[in-house]
Protein backbone atom coordinates (compact mmCIF):
# COMPACT_ATOMS: atom_id res chain seq x y z
CA UNK A 1 0.00 0.00 0.00
CA UNK A 2 1.26 3.25 -1.15
CA UNK A 3 1.27 5.99 1.42
CA UNK A 4 -0.67 9.50 0.28
CA UNK A 5 1.82 12.12 -0.75
CA UNK A 6 1.66 15.21 1.28
CA UNK A 7 -0.41 18.17 -0.35
CA UNK A 8 2.86 20.63 0.57
CA UNK A 9 6.69 19.07 0.34
CA UNK A 10 9.54 21.51 0.31
CA UNK A 11 12.92 20.28 -0.35
CA UNK A 12 16.14 21.99 0.55
CA UNK A 13 14.62 25.70 -0.32
CA UNK A 14 16.95 27.92 -1.10
CA UNK A 15 16.59 32.23 -1.64
CA UNK A 16 18.99 35.03 -1.12
CA UNK A 17 17.54 38.54 -0.88
CA UNK A 18 19.29 41.92 -0.70
CA UNK A 19 22.47 39.97 -1.18
CA UNK A 20 22.56 37.42 2.01
CA UNK A 21 20.93 34.23 2.10
CA UNK A 22 17.23 34.83 3.69
CA UNK A 23 16.37 31.00 3.28
CA UNK A 24 19.21 27.89 3.62
CA UNK A 25 18.21 24.34 2.62
CA UNK A 26 14.75 24.78 4.15
CA UNK A 27 12.82 21.28 3.68
CA UNK A 28 9.44 20.41 5.74
CA UNK A 29 6.16 18.19 4.37
CA UNK A 30 2.37 19.70 5.48
CA UNK A 31 -0.22 17.33 5.00
CA UNK A 32 -4.13 18.24 4.30
CA UNK A 33 -5.83 19.09 7.79
CA UNK A 34 -2.71 20.01 9.42
CA UNK A 35 -2.04 23.62 10.79
CA UNK A 36 2.13 24.55 10.66
CA UNK A 37 3.20 27.09 12.95
CA UNK A 38 5.98 29.36 11.37
CA UNK A 39 8.21 30.56 13.92
CA UNK A 40 11.26 32.96 14.09
CA UNK A 41 11.90 36.12 14.95
CA UNK A 42 12.09 39.46 12.32
CA UNK A 43 14.11 39.04 9.33
CA UNK A 44 14.42 35.03 10.22
CA UNK A 45 13.31 34.19 7.01
CA UNK A 46 9.33 33.49 7.39
CA UNK A 47 7.77 35.84 4.73
CA UNK A 48 10.14 34.98 2.04
CA UNK A 49 9.53 31.12 2.37
CA UNK A 50 5.99 32.03 2.50
CA UNK A 51 6.26 34.09 -0.72
CA UNK A 52 7.95 30.96 -2.67
CA UNK A 53 5.43 28.71 -1.21
CA UNK A 54 2.61 31.10 -2.30
CA UNK A 55 3.90 31.48 -6.06
CA UNK A 56 5.16 35.06 -5.54
CA UNK A 57 9.00 34.31 -5.42
CA UNK A 58 11.21 31.90 -7.08
CA UNK A 59 13.21 30.17 -5.19
CA UNK A 60 17.08 29.84 -6.15
CA UNK A 61 17.21 26.34 -5.70
CA UNK A 62 15.03 23.55 -4.18
CA UNK A 63 11.66 22.05 -5.05
CA UNK A 64 8.23 22.72 -4.02
CA UNK A 65 5.50 19.85 -4.36
CA UNK A 66 1.92 21.13 -4.05
CA UNK A 67 -0.97 18.31 -4.69
CA UNK A 68 2.34 15.93 -5.60
CA UNK A 69 3.35 18.03 -8.71
CA UNK A 70 5.92 19.87 -8.95
CA UNK A 71 4.84 23.96 -8.39
CA UNK A 72 7.65 25.77 -9.73
CA UNK A 73 6.83 24.04 -13.13
CA UNK A 74 3.12 24.48 -12.53
CA UNK A 75 2.38 27.64 -11.01
CA UNK A 76 -1.07 27.75 -11.94
CA UNK A 77 -1.91 24.86 -9.44
CA UNK A 78 -1.99 28.23 -7.22
CA UNK A 79 -5.37 29.12 -8.78
CA UNK A 80 -7.24 26.64 -7.61
CA UNK A 81 -5.27 25.20 -4.64
CA UNK A 82 -3.47 27.98 -2.94
CA UNK A 83 -5.22 31.17 -0.60
CA UNK A 84 -2.44 33.70 0.38
CA UNK A 85 -2.90 36.35 2.99
CA UNK A 86 0.50 38.65 2.63
CA UNK A 87 2.18 40.39 5.41
CA UNK A 88 -0.16 43.12 5.17
CA UNK A 89 -3.23 42.74 3.25
CA UNK A 90 -2.94 43.89 -0.57
CA UNK A 91 -5.83 45.79 -1.61
CA UNK A 92 -7.15 48.11 -4.09
CA UNK A 93 -8.49 51.26 -2.46
CA UNK A 94 -10.76 52.34 -4.90
CA UNK A 95 -12.69 49.11 -5.00
CA UNK A 96 -15.39 48.12 -2.43
CA UNK A 97 -15.17 44.91 -0.28
CA UNK A 98 -17.83 42.68 -2.33
CA UNK A 99 -15.91 43.66 -5.41
CA UNK A 100 -12.66 43.09 -3.97
CA UNK A 101 -14.20 39.09 -3.53
CA UNK A 102 -15.83 39.36 -7.03
CA UNK A 103 -12.44 40.58 -8.44
CA UNK A 104 -10.24 37.45 -6.36
CA UNK A 105 -13.34 35.02 -7.53
CA UNK A 106 -12.67 35.50 -11.34
CA UNK A 107 -9.05 35.84 -11.00
CA UNK A 108 -9.48 31.85 -9.63
CA UNK A 109 -12.10 31.40 -11.93
CA UNK A 110 -15.48 31.64 -10.11
CA UNK A 111 -18.36 32.89 -12.09
CA UNK A 112 -21.54 33.29 -11.83
CA UNK A 113 -24.18 31.33 -8.68
CA UNK A 114 -20.63 29.89 -7.46
CA UNK A 115 -18.90 33.32 -7.37
CA UNK A 116 -21.65 34.68 -6.17
CA UNK A 117 -22.03 31.72 -3.09
CA UNK A 118 -18.29 31.96 -2.74
CA UNK A 119 -18.48 36.02 -1.93
CA UNK A 120 -22.09 35.94 0.43
CA UNK A 121 -19.95 33.18 2.35
CA UNK A 122 -16.66 34.86 2.62
CA UNK A 123 -18.54 38.15 4.11
CA UNK A 124 -20.61 35.74 6.47
CA UNK A 125 -17.52 33.95 7.89
CA UNK A 126 -15.30 37.08 8.17
CA UNK A 127 -18.01 39.13 9.33
CA UNK A 128 -18.03 41.56 6.92
CA UNK A 129 -21.33 41.80 5.32
CA UNK A 130 -22.11 44.90 6.91
CA UNK A 131 -19.11 46.58 5.58
CA UNK A 132 -19.57 45.17 1.68
CA UNK A 133 -19.95 48.53 0.29
CA UNK A 134 -17.78 50.32 1.64
CA UNK A 135 -14.25 50.95 -0.01
CA UNK A 136 -11.28 49.06 1.08
CA UNK A 137 -9.22 52.49 1.06
CA UNK A 138 -11.52 53.63 4.09
CA UNK A 139 -10.97 50.37 5.93
CA UNK A 140 -9.50 50.05 9.81
CA UNK A 141 -6.18 47.54 9.08
CA UNK A 142 -8.38 44.61 11.09
CA UNK A 143 -11.18 45.00 8.91
CA UNK A 144 -8.37 44.75 5.94
CA UNK A 145 -6.45 42.45 7.04
CA UNK A 146 -10.05 40.63 7.65
CA UNK A 147 -10.82 41.63 3.80
CA UNK A 148 -7.30 39.72 2.89
CA UNK A 149 -8.10 36.96 4.97
CA UNK A 150 -11.97 36.62 3.07
CA UNK A 151 -10.08 37.00 -0.61
CA UNK A 152 -7.69 33.96 0.63
CA UNK A 153 -10.73 32.09 1.53
CA UNK A 154 -12.95 32.67 -0.98
CA UNK A 155 -12.35 29.78 -2.91
CA UNK A 156 -11.83 26.92 -0.24
CA UNK A 157 -8.48 26.44 -1.10
CA UNK A 158 -6.48 23.03 0.17
CA UNK A 159 -3.34 25.43 1.50
CA UNK A 160 -3.86 28.20 3.03
CA UNK A 161 -1.16 30.65 3.05
CA UNK A 162 -1.08 33.26 6.18
CA UNK A 163 1.70 35.19 6.97
CA UNK A 164 1.15 37.19 10.38
CA UNK A 165 -2.90 36.87 9.82
CA UNK A 166 -3.53 38.31 13.62
CA UNK A 167 -2.17 41.71 12.50
CA UNK A 168 -3.96 44.81 13.63
CA UNK A 169 -6.93 42.12 14.94
CA UNK A 170 -8.31 42.65 18.28
CA UNK A 171 -8.38 40.09 20.77
CA UNK A 172 -12.19 39.14 19.57
CA UNK A 173 -11.11 38.99 16.17
CA UNK A 174 -7.75 36.95 16.95
CA UNK A 175 -10.15 34.36 19.04
CA UNK A 176 -12.76 33.96 15.92
CA UNK A 177 -9.31 33.89 13.29
CA UNK A 178 -8.07 31.00 15.45
CA UNK A 179 -11.89 29.14 15.02
CA UNK A 180 -11.69 30.08 11.47
CA UNK A 181 -8.18 28.17 10.97
CA UNK A 182 -8.95 25.27 12.96
CA UNK A 183 -12.34 25.16 10.88
CA UNK A 184 -10.31 25.08 7.51
CA UNK A 185 -8.13 22.49 9.28
CA UNK A 186 -10.80 20.14 10.13
CA UNK A 187 -12.48 20.38 6.67
CA UNK A 188 -9.14 19.19 5.30
CA UNK A 189 -7.39 22.03 4.31
CA UNK A 190 -3.68 22.43 5.10
CA UNK A 191 -2.72 25.50 6.80
CA UNK A 192 1.11 27.09 7.43
CA UNK A 193 1.06 30.37 9.40
CA UNK A 194 3.77 32.51 10.69
CA UNK A 195 3.47 34.40 13.74
CA UNK A 196 6.24 35.77 16.28
CA UNK A 197 4.03 35.16 18.59
CA UNK A 198 4.12 31.84 20.58
CA UNK A 199 0.66 31.74 22.40
CA UNK A 200 -0.64 32.19 18.34
CA UNK A 201 1.17 28.64 17.67
CA UNK A 202 -0.07 26.68 20.97
CA UNK A 203 -3.38 27.98 20.59
CA UNK A 204 -4.17 26.81 17.20
CA UNK A 205 -1.04 24.51 15.68
CA UNK A 206 -0.42 21.24 15.32
CA UNK A 207 2.98 21.47 14.38
CA UNK A 208 5.07 24.04 14.82
CA UNK A 209 8.85 25.10 12.86
CA UNK A 210 11.20 27.34 13.83
CA UNK A 211 13.20 29.60 11.76
CA UNK A 212 16.84 31.48 12.42
CA UNK A 213 18.68 33.02 10.32
CA UNK A 214 16.52 31.48 7.42
CA UNK A 215 17.44 28.00 8.74
CA UNK A 216 15.14 25.49 10.33
CA UNK A 217 16.18 25.18 13.64
CA UNK A 218 13.31 23.06 14.97
CA UNK A 219 10.79 21.32 13.55
CA UNK A 220 7.66 18.63 15.27
CA UNK A 221 4.30 18.38 16.22
CA UNK A 222 3.33 20.36 19.12
CA UNK A 223 1.42 17.94 20.80
CA UNK A 224 2.93 16.76 24.17
CA UNK A 225 5.14 20.24 24.19
CA UNK A 226 3.47 22.86 26.90
CA UNK A 227 3.71 26.77 26.18
CA UNK A 228 6.84 27.12 28.56
CA UNK A 229 9.05 24.11 26.80
CA UNK A 230 8.25 25.73 23.71
CA UNK A 231 9.15 29.27 24.72
CA UNK A 232 12.87 27.68 25.86
CA UNK A 233 12.85 26.19 22.48
CA UNK A 234 12.51 30.07 20.88
CA UNK A 235 14.92 31.50 22.98
CA UNK A 236 17.32 29.34 22.64
CA UNK A 237 17.34 28.96 18.83
CA UNK A 238 16.76 32.88 18.82
CA UNK A 239 19.24 34.43 21.63
CA UNK A 240 21.83 31.75 19.70
CA UNK A 241 21.41 29.76 22.59
CA UNK A 242 21.78 26.80 20.77
CA UNK A 243 24.66 27.51 18.36
CA UNK A 244 26.69 28.69 21.40
CA UNK A 245 26.08 25.17 22.95
CA UNK A 246 27.32 23.56 19.49
CA UNK B 1 -10.63 33.76 -19.18
CA UNK B 2 -8.12 34.94 -16.32
CA UNK B 3 -6.98 37.49 -19.34
CA UNK B 4 -10.74 39.13 -18.93
CA UNK B 5 -11.13 38.74 -15.24
CA UNK B 6 -7.63 41.00 -15.42
CA UNK B 7 -9.20 43.46 -17.69
CA UNK B 8 -12.66 43.51 -15.94
CA UNK B 9 -10.71 44.27 -12.85
CA UNK B 10 -8.84 47.38 -14.46
CA UNK B 11 -11.68 48.39 -16.63
CA UNK B 12 -13.79 48.66 -13.04
CA UNK B 13 -10.96 50.43 -10.90
CA UNK B 14 -10.06 52.93 -14.15
CA UNK B 15 -14.22 53.66 -14.00
CA UNK B 16 -14.10 54.28 -10.08
CA UNK B 17 -10.45 55.77 -10.28
CA UNK B 18 -11.08 60.48 -10.53
CA UNK B 19 -8.15 60.74 -12.83
CA UNK B 20 -9.55 58.71 -15.78
CA UNK B 21 -13.32 60.75 -15.37
CA UNK B 22 -11.13 64.14 -14.73
CA UNK B 23 -8.82 63.50 -18.08
CA UNK B 24 -11.30 62.69 -20.13
CA UNK B 25 -13.95 65.49 -18.68
CA UNK B 26 -11.02 68.26 -19.17
CA UNK B 27 -10.34 66.89 -22.37
CA UNK B 28 -12.95 66.32 -24.22
CA UNK B 29 -14.42 69.78 -23.09
CA UNK B 30 -10.87 71.27 -24.28
CA UNK B 31 -11.88 69.80 -27.81
CA UNK B 32 -15.28 70.51 -28.03
CA UNK B 33 -14.05 73.82 -27.46
CA UNK B 34 -11.35 73.37 -30.51
CA UNK B 35 -14.25 72.10 -32.34
CA UNK B 36 -16.42 74.98 -32.07
CA UNK B 37 -13.28 76.99 -33.35
CA UNK B 38 -12.69 74.73 -35.97
CA UNK B 39 -16.38 74.80 -37.69
CA UNK B 40 -16.30 78.63 -37.50
CA UNK B 41 -13.42 78.72 -39.12
CA UNK B 42 -14.78 76.33 -41.41
CA UNK B 43 -18.08 78.05 -41.81
CA UNK B 44 -16.46 81.36 -42.62
CA UNK B 45 -14.50 79.73 -45.19
CA UNK B 46 -17.68 78.50 -47.21
CA UNK B 47 -17.88 81.33 -50.04
CA UNK B 48 -13.99 80.93 -50.76
CA UNK B 49 -14.21 76.75 -50.69
CA UNK B 50 -17.44 77.08 -53.12
CA UNK B 51 -15.23 78.78 -55.62
CA UNK B 52 -12.72 75.86 -55.60
CA UNK B 53 -13.80 72.63 -57.71
CA UNK B 54 -11.15 70.20 -55.13
CA UNK B 55 -11.32 72.35 -52.41
CA UNK B 56 -11.09 70.79 -48.92
CA UNK B 57 -14.01 70.17 -47.27
CA UNK B 58 -15.39 69.37 -43.00
CA UNK B 59 -13.18 66.23 -42.71
CA UNK B 60 -10.01 68.41 -43.64
CA UNK B 61 -10.71 71.47 -42.05
CA UNK B 62 -12.78 70.28 -39.39
CA UNK B 63 -12.65 66.32 -38.52
CA UNK B 64 -9.40 65.35 -38.74
CA UNK B 65 -7.88 68.70 -37.43
CA UNK B 66 -9.87 67.85 -34.66
CA UNK B 67 -7.93 64.08 -34.36
CA UNK B 68 -4.89 65.37 -34.78
CA UNK B 69 -6.02 67.46 -31.30
CA UNK B 70 -6.68 64.36 -29.47
CA UNK B 71 -3.09 62.79 -30.86
CA UNK B 72 -1.37 65.79 -29.25
CA UNK B 73 -3.86 65.30 -25.86
CA UNK B 74 -2.61 61.61 -25.98
CA UNK B 75 0.84 61.95 -25.53
CA UNK B 76 0.04 63.47 -21.89
CA UNK B 77 -3.48 61.30 -20.88
CA UNK B 78 -1.86 58.15 -21.83
CA UNK B 79 1.15 58.10 -19.48
CA UNK B 80 -1.34 59.54 -16.92
CA UNK B 81 -3.47 56.61 -17.47
CA UNK B 82 -1.35 54.05 -17.45
CA UNK B 83 1.71 54.87 -15.09
CA UNK B 84 -0.26 53.27 -11.62
CA UNK B 85 -0.87 49.96 -14.21
CA UNK B 86 2.12 47.95 -12.70
CA UNK B 87 3.97 50.36 -10.81
CA UNK B 88 0.97 50.58 -8.51
CA UNK B 89 0.25 47.28 -8.30
CA UNK B 90 3.64 46.50 -7.52
CA UNK B 91 3.97 49.28 -4.66
CA UNK B 92 0.71 48.13 -3.37
CA UNK B 93 1.32 44.38 -3.19
CA UNK B 94 -1.02 43.15 -5.28
CA UNK B 95 1.30 42.64 -8.41
CA UNK B 96 2.82 39.78 -6.14
CA UNK B 97 -0.54 39.09 -4.78
CA UNK B 98 -2.06 37.89 -8.51
CA UNK B 99 1.50 36.40 -9.07
CA UNK B 100 0.32 33.92 -6.06
CA UNK B 101 -2.66 33.31 -7.64
CA UNK B 102 -1.00 31.18 -10.54
CA UNK B 103 -2.04 33.79 -13.00
CA UNK B 104 0.77 34.14 -15.72
CA UNK B 105 2.64 37.27 -16.80
CA UNK B 106 1.47 37.52 -19.99
CA UNK B 107 -2.34 37.23 -19.09
CA UNK B 108 -1.72 40.11 -15.97
CA UNK B 109 -0.07 42.55 -18.90
CA UNK B 110 -2.63 41.37 -21.84
CA UNK B 111 -5.75 42.03 -19.56
CA UNK B 112 -4.54 45.00 -18.45
CA UNK B 113 -3.70 46.65 -21.84
CA UNK B 114 -6.96 45.80 -23.04
CA UNK B 115 -8.94 46.97 -20.47
CA UNK B 116 -6.70 50.80 -21.15
CA UNK B 117 -7.07 50.35 -24.77
CA UNK B 118 -10.92 49.70 -24.21
CA UNK B 119 -10.71 53.17 -21.93
CA UNK B 120 -8.56 55.12 -24.81
CA UNK B 121 -10.87 53.92 -27.31
CA UNK B 122 -13.59 55.20 -26.21
CA UNK B 123 -12.24 58.45 -25.54
CA UNK B 124 -11.69 58.26 -28.85
CA UNK B 125 -15.25 57.21 -29.65
CA UNK B 126 -16.68 60.42 -27.87
CA UNK B 127 -14.48 62.76 -29.60
CA UNK B 128 -15.24 61.61 -33.12
CA UNK B 129 -19.10 61.84 -31.86
CA UNK B 130 -18.05 65.55 -32.49
CA UNK B 131 -17.82 65.38 -36.08
CA UNK B 132 -20.01 62.43 -37.04
CA UNK B 133 -22.82 64.65 -35.57
CA UNK B 134 -22.73 66.83 -38.18
CA UNK B 135 -22.43 64.08 -40.49
CA UNK B 136 -26.26 64.86 -42.08
CA UNK B 137 -25.69 68.31 -42.41
CA UNK B 138 -21.92 68.20 -43.82
CA UNK B 139 -20.52 66.06 -46.88
CA UNK B 140 -18.21 63.51 -44.67
CA UNK B 141 -15.34 61.92 -46.56
CA UNK B 142 -16.08 58.96 -44.95
CA UNK B 143 -12.82 57.62 -46.15
CA UNK B 144 -10.59 59.89 -44.96
CA UNK B 145 -12.10 59.82 -41.34
CA UNK B 146 -12.10 56.12 -41.20
CA UNK B 147 -8.04 56.42 -41.91
CA UNK B 148 -7.67 58.84 -39.80
CA UNK B 149 -9.82 57.45 -37.23
CA UNK B 150 -7.81 54.02 -37.94
CA UNK B 151 -4.64 56.12 -37.30
CA UNK B 152 -5.49 58.02 -33.97
CA UNK B 153 -6.43 54.40 -32.65
CA UNK B 154 -3.10 52.53 -33.37
CA UNK B 155 -1.41 55.83 -31.68
CA UNK B 156 -3.01 55.48 -28.54
CA UNK B 157 -2.94 51.67 -28.91
CA UNK B 158 1.15 51.67 -29.08
CA UNK B 159 1.30 54.92 -26.56
CA UNK B 160 -0.59 52.20 -24.06
CA UNK B 161 1.80 49.74 -24.62
CA UNK B 162 4.72 51.94 -23.77
CA UNK B 163 2.68 53.30 -21.40
CA UNK B 164 2.25 49.91 -19.24
CA UNK B 165 6.26 49.17 -20.74
CA UNK B 166 7.39 51.65 -18.73
CA UNK B 167 5.02 51.31 -15.70
CA UNK B 168 6.87 47.39 -15.28
CA UNK B 169 9.93 48.94 -15.64
CA UNK B 170 9.68 51.70 -13.12
CA UNK B 171 9.82 51.56 -9.35
CA UNK B 172 7.39 54.81 -9.22
CA UNK B 173 4.19 55.28 -11.10
CA UNK B 174 5.68 59.40 -11.40
CA UNK B 175 8.51 58.19 -12.79
CA UNK B 176 6.76 55.52 -15.28
CA UNK B 177 4.69 58.60 -16.53
CA UNK B 178 8.15 60.64 -16.99
CA UNK B 179 9.45 57.93 -18.85
CA UNK B 180 6.99 57.09 -20.57
CA UNK B 181 6.00 60.73 -21.96
CA UNK B 182 9.68 61.27 -22.58
CA UNK B 183 9.56 57.64 -24.88
CA UNK B 184 6.48 58.78 -26.79
CA UNK B 185 8.15 62.45 -27.92
CA UNK B 186 11.37 61.00 -28.83
CA UNK B 187 9.98 58.51 -31.04
CA UNK B 188 7.71 61.36 -32.56
CA UNK B 189 10.38 63.57 -32.87
CA UNK B 190 13.38 61.68 -33.50
CA UNK B 191 13.41 62.35 -37.00
CA UNK B 192 13.49 65.99 -36.41
CA UNK B 193 16.56 66.74 -37.73
CA UNK B 194 16.52 64.53 -40.73
CA UNK B 195 13.42 66.27 -41.75
CA UNK B 196 15.37 69.76 -40.96
CA UNK B 197 17.89 68.64 -43.40
CA UNK B 198 15.81 68.08 -45.47
CA UNK B 199 15.77 64.01 -45.87
CA UNK B 200 12.92 62.31 -46.66
CA UNK B 201 14.11 58.35 -46.57
CA UNK B 202 16.29 56.52 -44.27
CA UNK B 203 15.91 54.15 -41.02
CA UNK B 204 15.94 57.48 -39.01
CA UNK B 205 12.75 58.71 -40.82
CA UNK B 206 11.37 55.30 -40.63
CA UNK B 207 11.78 54.77 -36.66
CA UNK B 208 9.57 58.23 -36.43
CA UNK B 209 6.24 58.12 -35.28
CA UNK B 210 4.99 60.93 -37.25
CA UNK B 211 6.09 59.29 -40.17
CA UNK B 212 3.62 56.69 -39.70
CA UNK B 213 0.63 58.60 -38.62
CA UNK B 214 0.80 61.56 -40.61
CA UNK B 215 -0.52 59.26 -43.72
CA UNK B 216 -3.32 58.03 -41.81
CA UNK B 217 -4.20 61.52 -41.15
CA UNK B 218 -4.15 62.43 -45.07
CA UNK B 219 -6.32 59.37 -45.54
CA UNK B 220 -3.63 57.07 -46.70
CA UNK B 221 -3.52 53.42 -45.14
CA UNK B 222 -0.49 51.04 -45.66
CA UNK B 223 -0.07 47.99 -44.19
CA UNK B 224 4.05 49.46 -43.67
CA UNK B 225 2.39 51.75 -41.55
CA UNK B 226 -0.08 49.38 -39.70
CA UNK B 227 3.28 46.82 -39.14
CA UNK B 228 5.29 49.82 -37.65
CA UNK B 229 2.24 49.96 -35.05
CA UNK B 230 1.49 46.13 -34.72
CA UNK B 231 5.56 45.78 -34.39
CA UNK B 232 5.77 48.85 -31.05
CA UNK B 233 2.91 47.69 -29.81
CA UNK B 234 4.11 43.78 -29.74
CA UNK B 235 7.86 44.76 -28.55
CA UNK B 236 6.56 47.32 -25.59
CA UNK B 237 4.35 44.54 -24.30
CA UNK B 238 6.92 41.94 -24.06
CA UNK B 239 9.26 43.64 -22.37
CA UNK B 240 6.42 44.52 -20.40
CA UNK B 241 5.70 40.98 -19.70
CA UNK B 242 9.31 40.05 -19.34
CA UNK B 243 9.61 42.21 -16.42
CA UNK B 244 6.63 41.20 -14.74
CA UNK B 245 8.11 37.78 -14.81
CA UNK B 246 11.20 38.80 -13.55
CA UNK B 247 9.58 39.87 -10.79
CA UNK B 248 9.64 36.58 -8.95
CA UNK B 249 13.28 36.68 -9.15
CA UNK B 250 13.21 40.55 -7.21
CA UNK B 251 15.54 40.87 -4.32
Amino acid sequence: MTMPSPLLRLDKLRRRRAGRPAVKDLSLTLDRGQVLGLLGVNGAGKSTTLAMVAGALRPDGGAIALDGRDFLEHPELARRLLGWLPERAPLWPELTVAEHLDAHGRLRGLAGAALRRAREDALARLELAPLARRLAGVLSQGQRQRLGLACALLHRPALLVLDEPANALDPVQVAALRALVREEAANGAAVILSTHLLAEVTAVCDRVAILHEGTLRHEGPLAGTDAAALERRFFEIAMGGEAKAA
Amino acid sequence: MSTLAVMRLELRRLMVQPLAWVLAALTLAWLAWRFVLLLGQFLGMQIRLAALPDGPGFTDIVAVPLLAQLAFLAFLVVPLLTMSALAGERRAGTLALMAGMGLPPSRIVLGKYLALLAWLLLWLLLALAMPLALARATSLDWGKLAAAALGLALLLAALAALGLACSAFAAHPAIAAAAALALALALWTVNLGARMAGLDGGAINWLAMSTHLQPLLRGLVSSADLAWFGLLVALALALAVRRVADEKERD
